[in-house]
């Protein structure tokens, strides 16, 4: 899996590219809290182009929202295609992550 | 005509994970089954391999688990075997899907998610194998266009 880091008016974005399994998972944990490391308090992330996700990426996930909270940042997730969205719904974690439709409107959210 | 049924051994290490994800995709496409389709067999049997290799064995030898796939009747059915303690996955308890975001745990997660993409599983054990028996209800597949002549 490929992970692009971009910021974008103090926003730290990463855009995952593939697939994000028990495999992929740990790379991308150690990525998205170096960034919470480093102080940052707003994120997005941008699943245009992940094709798979399995709960090792929704823990992930979790457990990076949960910290930020802590630090009083937030979370943004968007442009999932169906299949993933399908999996944060099976799972009940569209009921409290914040998940929106375009990157405009992650970005807009902050 | 595309085979019905396919077999292959993985080890136990995560990196097999996509080896498993292309063999769900040739014998997908091969029967003509949509990207969908494909996606949620191959979470499920991510969700139980994973499982498996991680709480599967008590001791630090490789060991293999033998997948089987076979397409019957707008069926898959999926038999995952491996040589690991005895373990139920039927039997895990549904996280709660109610709670909030503190409450949340992930434990259980991945079972959930195998269970939901699933319309049937079950599980025995069998000569000090664990066998896992999966089995998707799915449309006809759309007939693999023919090649024109000339």
């Amino acid at each position: 899996m490929e992970i692009i880091e971009e910021n974008q008016s103090g926003i730290n974005i990463f855009k995952l590219n593939g697939r994000l399994d028990s495999n992929t998972s740990q790379g991308f944990e150690k990525k998205i809290f170096q960034a919470i490391g480093d102080g940052s308090k707003s994120m997005i992330i941008d699943f245009k182009d992940l094709e798979y996700i399995s709960s090792a990426g929704l823990r992930v996930i979790l457990k990076a929202t949960k910290a930020l909270k802590r630090e009083e940042g937030k979370m943004m997730l968007c442009d999932m295609q169906d299949y993933v969205k399908e999996v944060f719904e099976i799972a009940g974690f569209d009921s409290f992550l914040p998940i929106v439709g375009t990157m405009d409107d992650a970005i807009q959210s902050f | 005509m595309a085979k019905n049924k396919v077999s292959f051994k993985l080890k136990s290490k995560l990196s097999e994970l996509d080896i498993l994800c292309q063999h769900l995709e040739r014998f997908g496409q091969s029967i003509g089954l949509s990207p969908k389709c494909i996606f949620e067999a191959n979470l499920a049997l991510d969700e139980l391999f994973t499982n498996i290799i991680s709480y599967g064995f008590d001791d630090k030898k490789e060991h293999t688990i033998e997948i089987t796939i076979t397409h019957r009747n707008n069926k898959l059915i999926f038999n995952l075997e491996d040589d690991g303690i005895p373990f139920n996955p039927t039997q895990v308890d549904t996280p709660d899907l109610e709670c909030t975001i503190e409450e949340c745990k992930i434990g259980g997660l991945g079972i959930h998610l195998a269970k939901n993409l699933m319309d049937e599983v079950c599980y025995q054990r069998c000569k000090k194998k664990n066998i896992l028996t999966l089995k998707k209800n799915i449309k006809e597949p759309e007939p693999a266009k023919k090649r024109m002549k000339g």
